[in-house]
């Protein structure tokens, strides 16, 4: 008679049968004890383990076998991984041992054994969290490293770059597991459609088109067309979303005609137009960014030009439906709020959040909208009370250094107080200035950079903790930005705005419990969301962030001028690095 | 221990009643075998899954060989643990990790803590610097508390990042803080944390970030106050509060489980020029040798720095003992039961002193450790300098350094009749020489087998450790 025992972590399920006998050893009860003999090595466990890696897995399959008291099961196959997969199923956690095999190693031989989402579960990274991520890869495509587009599919931190007209694709592992070489020479929108279809978009090449992964071609290719219209010509596509059933891209053509199709996701083909504009002013360009809301059904597309009087653009939201548009607001508008002269130059929706974000161009500043209660001035800005986020000096011995400093003469005080090198969060980190030199009827000051040569220019009357905007004259690519003020993109991810701002990475994320007595207190959302860099200052150095995406728990950073993407993750490990 | 029980005739006579084949046990851990006495099982305690295995149920049959499907090489590492009470250096071959997990899996997690990271096994003159752990982000820790044995809370900016005892697990929680100023642990999991520009303290859970609790104390004109300092003692909670406008503080006691008030000693209401009550407390420290709380402040003014150290005793609510600190006024002050004394960093000399709490009252008790020669020229030679003491030995931080200050017993000074024989202090400096320097030590903690240091700019911990007890 075989008597056998399966201990589980909550101890009190042993007392409650505390011995099974089992009444016939012949079939597979699934306490029953399973002998495997894998590569020569021996193993023993419960029909109960090997039955945890899903019903579907080999291992359940063999266990389900019936078997001899003297016999084990011989499983043809590398004896040491199985270890560390057998130990992946009694204790839900790869031991320490798995770090001597690739991470490719063990997801093919939890692939073999049809274990793969145990494996998933336990090493996917913990929950992002903005104030606690660190970069842990930095995924770099073998050939064209720079990256023109990527998006982050399927929410388990899979994602699809696209580089020098191919698109390569990693899995929830990171792992390279294909690259389609595509007919367009440069991709600039990318957009998931299915697992394994791509929306991709050109800015050199007109239409929009459907690459399939698994058969490695082009499936399909949408042109804008308006036989009636002879401006309709050559459109091409600057940004793509897609919902359930349907994919949205902007189209625009060479005379900045430009228009929304909304394309049916199962046969590939137009089927309807939001708005056609002209495309004559800042107000009508083609949006640069769509992002869908499925919560209200509404797509969300947002333009930001920069010209010689600084940023201007939209928000815009429409219903395909109706195919009309829902709400609109314009920057700079007519100057209601209290940031009036400060259009924003980088803004994202929150769909989980109804929330819009906005970055101000000018002061920096977060402004938040609530998508439920949009009105004519829906923004309340977010301020950041930690003083040691607006002064932290530095003084290097190394370089050139100095300060600016305003002195009020009634009181004799210092009112305002800039030190070279700073803070260091903008781009110019590690660039002091040469020279300087203040303008009283302009009341701005401006600055040379000491490396770089660049012209800082900063404005008395709204001077911050990075009051410097750098005028930059070389750069013939202003297609969102670059004329003036620092680069910035925004992207909201799991309920927190991560804000590149130049080379760094901040975070704006919610105090929870601070939410419900201040808003009773002064109905403003102020300090509601608290800001934190992200990244280090050796981080920030890398280069100005060009994109910023959430995958899964991931965080995806795209960096102008360097190769690859960063990947951001949390973790529930701390970083111990033996100084011995 | 018993680790021959059962096994050999000779053990036949400390088991009475149980004959020496029943008192064996045989586990089949995943495969393999293993065979230990139930008195070894026994210390792993009631409640761990080896005190079951070693109790079969009466209706089995004998032969019945009890299973785990557990990995047996872990398994091994913990019955060495059970026999022996310290960990085999086999268990080295794992990582830390594995170890913990399996521990609790079998439910002995706490005789792994006791034999891996046991404050009993902090060796003050073995240390050294042995691993940097570091801080997502670009704020530099502010404050830094720590657990008997050695898991770690670290305060940088607004966040509070915690580390388990191994230091090889951490969560991270937002507060509302722009910074923590001061914290103290609760309880392994619960800190209070308060800040010199946020009002009240709060009690914050660790393991969701929420607030349990926020403690706040009014003046009469009931203005907000900002927390200075936190102490406690086994039952009681004190907090330094000081109201928003700066013209009143008090210290509040609150009993430490309910967190109810107990009692308020400490007021002051300033009115006019009186300097010295105007001073909050800004470092309390609880003295159990004597029952007393004392309570420290000091204040930098046109004429210097001057500070006061009271000793209050908390049930009364009087003052024992007061001493002004006007002239080389303490940059930093401690206490060590241990030594039953108190040691201060002088801020203009540099110097550390110390005063025996043997006698206390008396008028000037600081006798200098240094070279003596005080030379107050006006320079600020202490600022910044912290003192903390741990176990018998006192350590001070002077900029980049750690001076660790032990007393010689002296067998041969004689025992006068009334005065207490005079005491020998040395100090050396820790760490080898290229430990040495660096910025600022900010933060002296010691926990488990451990000492804590952060620095000034430096977004990382400092781990010291002696290297034999590291793993």
């Amino acid at each position: 008679m075989k008597v056998s025992l399966k201990f589980h972590l909550p101890l009190s399920h042993l007392s409650s049968h505390p011995l099974m006998e089992d009444p016939n050893p012949q079939t597979a009860s699934t306490n029953a004890r399973m002998k495997l003999n894998v590569g020569g090595k021996l193993f023993e466990t419960t029909v109960s383990t090997l039955h945890s890696g899903g019903p579907d897995s080999l291992l359940s399959a063999l266990s389900n076998r019936p078997t001899g008291d003297a016999n084990s099961i011989f499983i043809d196959r590398d004896p040491e991984i199985f270890s560390v997969l057998l130990s992946l199923l009694r204790s839900n956690r790869l031991p320490s041992t798995a770090r001597r095999f690739s991470k490719q190693e063990l997801a093919d031989e939890a692939l073999y054994y049809g274990i793969e989402s145990r494996l998933k579960s336990a090493v996917s990274p913990p929950s992002l969290c903005g104030i606690d991520a660190s970069i842990v890869a930095t995924i770099r495509p073998t050939s064209d490293g720079f990256v023109s587009a990527f998006t982050s599919g399927d929410g388990d931190g899979s994602v699809w770059i696209a580089h020098g007209g191919q698109i390569s694709s990693y899995d929830w592992n990171l792992l390279h597991t294909g690259t389609v070489r595509t007919h367009l020479e440069e991709i600039t929108s990318i957009c998931r459609v299915y697992s394994e279809l791509a929306a991709l978009g050109s800015d050199s090449a007109a239409g929009l088109h459907f690459y399939d992964f698994s058969g490695n071609r082009n499936v399909g290719s949408v042109h804008w067309r308006d036989p009636s219209d002879p401006r309709i010509f050559k459109a091409r596509v600057s940004a793509i979303a897609d919902s359930t059933d349907s994919v949205f891209a902007a189209f625009y053509c060479p005379h900045k005609e430009n228009s929304i199709l909304v394309i049916d996701k199962s046969t590939l083909q137009v089927q309807s137009e939001l708005g056609r504009y002209t495309g004559g002013s800042a107000k009508n360009l083609v949006p640069g960014k769509l992002t869908w809301l499925p919560e209200t059904g509404l797509l969300f597309g947002s333009s930001i030009t920069c010209g010689a009087f600084g940023f201007s653009g939209y928000i815009r939201l429409w219903d395909p439906r109706s195919g009309k548009v829902v709400w609109e607001m314009n920057e700079p508008g007519s100057g209601r709020s209290g940031r009036g002269g400060g259009p924003f130059s980088a803004v994202d929706v929150d769909a989980e959040e109804s929330s819009i974000f906005k970055v101000c161009s000018k002061s920096g500043d977060l402004g938040m909208a609530d998508l439920r209660n949009l009105g004519d001035d829906p923004w309340v800005y977010l301020q950041e009370s930690n003083p040691s986020l607006r002064v932290t000096v530095t003084c290097g011995a190394f370089g050139f250094s100095g300060y600016i400093r305003l002195w009020d003469p009634r009181s004799g005080k210092v009112v305002w107080e800039m030190n070279e090198p700073g803070s260091g969060r903008s781009g110019r980190f590690g660039d002091p200035f040469s020279a300087v030199d203040v303008d009283a009827e302009e009341s701005s000051i401006f600055k040379v950079c000491s490396k770089s040569g660049d012209l800082g220019m900063a404005d008395l009357r709204n001077l911050g903790d990075d009051p410097w905007v750098y005028l930059q004259e070389s750069n013939p690519s202003l297609r969102v930005t670059g004329g003036v003020g620092g680069y910035s993109v925004i992207h909201c991810y799991k309920k927190q705005v991560f804000v590149g701002r130049d080379g760094s990475l901040e975070v704006w994320s919610r105090v929870e419990n601070g939410k419900v007595e201040r808003e009773k207190e002064n109905g403003v959302c102020e300090g509601l969301y608290r800001r934190n860099f992200v990244d280090r200052l050796e981080d920030s150095e890398r280069g100005i962030i060009e994109k910023i995406e959430g995958g899964g728990d991931r965080l995806f950073v795209c960096r102008r001028e360097s190769e690859g993407i960063e990947v951001w993750e949390s973790s529930n490990s701390s970083t111990v690095v033996s100084v011995l | 221990m018993p680790p021959f029980g059962g096994s050999v005739p000779s053990s036949y006579g400390s088991n009475s009643s149980n004959s020496s084949d029943s008192n064996i046990i045989t586990i089949d851990v995943g495969g393999q075998l293993f065979q230990t006495t139930k008195q070894t099982l026994a210390l792993a305690g009631p409640d761990s899954l080896f005190a079951r295995v070693s109790e079969p149920p009466i209706s089995s049959s004998h032969h019945s060989v009890p299973f785990v499907d557990r990995d047996p090489e872990l398994f091994s590492v913990f019955l060495s643990l059970l026999r022996t009470g310290n960990l085999p250096s086999k268990a080295r071959v794992f990582d830390i990790q594995d170890l913990i997990f399996e521990s609790r899996f079998y439910g002995v997690e706490d005789l792994l803590i006791n034999s891996v990271s046991n404050p009993s096994q902090f060796e003050a003159y073995n240390l050294e610097r042995s691993a940097i752990l570091s801080m997502n982000g670009r704020d530099s820790p502010s404050a830094i508390v720590t657990t008997p044995f050695g898991s770690v809370h670290v305060a940088h900016g607004s966040k509070i990042t915690s580390f388990d005892w191994s230091l090889r697990k951490k969560r991270t929680i937002l507060t509302q803080f722009a910074a923590v100023d001061s914290m103290l642990a609760i309880s392994p999991s619960v800190v209070a944390a308060g800040a010199t520009d946020f009002s009240g303290l709060q009690i914050l859970d660790l393991e969701n970030g929420s607030v349990k609790k926020t403690l706040s104390w009014e003046n009469v004109t009931r203005s907000s106050s900002t927390v200075q300092a936190i102490g406690s003692n086994q039952e009681s909670l004190f907090v330094s509060f000081e109201s928003g406008r700066r013209n009143s503080n008090s210290i509040v006691v609150y009993d430490l489980h309910s967190l109810r008030p107990v009692t308020e000693i400490a007021h002051n209401e300033i009115y006019g020029a009186e300097i010295n009550s105007a001073i909050p407390a800004t470092k309390l420290n609880w003295v159990s040798g004597n029952s007393l709380l004392m309570a420290s402040g000091s204040h930098s003014g046109p004429s210097g720095v001057s500070g006061n150290i009271k000793f209050w005793d908390v049930r009364s609510g009087n003052i024992v003992w007061e001493l002004k600190e006007n002239v080389d006024c303490f940059s930093d002050v401690t206490v060590s039961d241990n030594l039953s004394s108190m040691f201060k960093v002088g801020v203009n000399s540099g110097e550390v002193f110390f005063a025996d709490l043997r006698n206390l009252g008396a008028e000037n008790p600081w006798v200098c450790l240094g070279d003596g020669r005080i030379a107050y020229n006006g320079k600020k030679e202490g600022v910044g300098c912290k003192i903390e003491s741990h176990g018998s030995q006192v350590f001070c931080s002077k900029a980049g350094d750690i001076e660790l200050w032990s007393e010689v017993a002296m067998g041969s000074v004689k025992n006068s009749e009334d005065e207490l024989g005079e005491r020998v202090f040395r100090k050396n400096l820790m760490g080898k020489m290229k430990d040495m320097g660096g910025s600022r030590i900010t933060n002296l903690a010691f926990g488990g087998n451990k000492m804590f240091v952060t620095r000034k700019d430096q977004q990382s911990v400092e781990v010291w450790q002696s290297s034999s007890g590291g793993f």
